[in-house]
């Protein structure tokens, strides 16, 4: 005679484990409410590298998202795509030929845009410059800004307040 | 006849637990976008403004007898690998040696920033009710090799500074670059 099926142990097979859940709830809404604590809207501004790196300052005015010239170790860049070798640089002239004509560009579609959606011509634009070029590089870069109606510039900089 | 106990106690008390799959998956979703937007590195920004190209040198040259009576303090910071020079519209300051940089560069070849601020300071402190026009503008050269990094940390420098009872004053954060003419 065969023996009759176990009833408890049949219902033993039922029995459902949860996963607790409560303390990674818990880690969650922490990690949830720094994260949006610390969130901007702007976005990366730069993009640091080897060759770029920014230099520090205790300043702590936060910059906008403008046209971005960036002066890495061995190439200049408008808006991240590279225009000239900074080995291009001519070195009895003030003004960088190469750099002046990608900003002209620039500008003059800032002007049509002013024109035709009336977005306003800030004339501003962010440089970004490695912390080890030369004050003549940098000089050149600015003045070339300044003579193609990018006047306002903004140099960008690590931030880094004094601790007191 | 008693009435027989209530059951109630003795009823099923049935555990409920809270459903947080739904939240689960909004965290799942949201801590991931969260992370893509954060700030690893603060930045900041110097600001210099300068006047349009249009404005700059050609009209420079005519003389406006009403801006040629302002009185201009013309401060100078040139900044070389041996320290840093000041001069105004009028005199070169010197330094203690009587030749030389103003504030010499440290042995270590970087530069006294220190020493700087301190000068300015006093500077600052000397002309603050004179009525300069350009109180706050100073003029900064540097030598071709002077990296980039000096010339932000000297921007430092000149922001601001405290005053004796301890507020924060601006020292001369209007900055102007120039190139030396030898």
């Amino acid at each position: 005679m065969a023996f009759r099926p176990s009833k408890s142990k049949k219902h033993n097979t039922q029995l459902q484990g949860t996963l607790n859940m409560n303390s990674m709830m818990d880690m969650m809404t922490i990690i949830l409410l720094f994260l949006l604590k610390s969130y901007s809207t702007s976005g990366a501004l730069a993009t640091q590298s080897e060759s770029l790196k920014l230099p520090v300052s205790m300043r702590t005015t936060k910059p906008k998202k403008e046209l971005n010239v960036a002066v890495a170790k061995d190439v200049i860049l408008v808006n991240e795509q590279p225009v000239m070798s900074t080995g291009d640089v001519p070195p009895n002239e003030i003004i960088i030929p190469q750099l002046e004509l990608k900003l002209r560009e620039y500008a003059q579609r800032e002007r049509e845009l002013e024109i035709e959606v009336g977005k306003e011509f800030t004339h501003e634009v962010i440089i970004q410059g490695d912390e080890s070029i030369t004050y003549e590089l940098l000089f050149r870069v600015m003045y070339t800004c300044g003579q193609s109606e990018f006047n306002k510039m903004r140099l960008l900089t690590v931030s880094s307040p004094p601790t007191e | 006849m008693a009435y027989k106990p209530s059951m109630r106690r003795s009823g099923m008390t049935a555990d409920i637990e809270l459903d947080i799959k739904p939240v689960m998956n909004l965290m799942v979703v949201l801590i991931p976008l969260l992370l893509a937007g954060v700030e690893m590195v603060k930045l900041s920004i110097v600001e210099i403004d300068l006047p349009p190209a249009s404005a700059g040198a050609g009209k420079g040259d005519e003389k406006d007898p009403e801006k040629e009576k302002e009185k201009k303090l013309g401060l100078k910071i040139a900044i070389t690998m041996d320290g840093i020079s000041l001069a105004t519209a009028g005199t070169v300051l010197t330094g203690e040696e009587g030749e030389g940089p103003t504030i010499p560069a440290q042995a270590t070849g970087e530069q006294d920033l220190d020493m700087l601020k301190e000068k300015l300071v006093e500077l600052k402190k000397a002309i603050a009710e004179k009525g300069f026009k350009d109180k706050n503008t100073a003029i900064i050269t540097a030598g071709k090799d002077i990296e980039y990094q000096v010339i932000i940390s000297v921007l430092d420098a000149i922001q601001s500074y405290k005053d004796d009872a301890g507020d924060i004053q601006p020292l001369f954060p209007q900055v102007n670059f120039g190139q030396v003419v030898i």
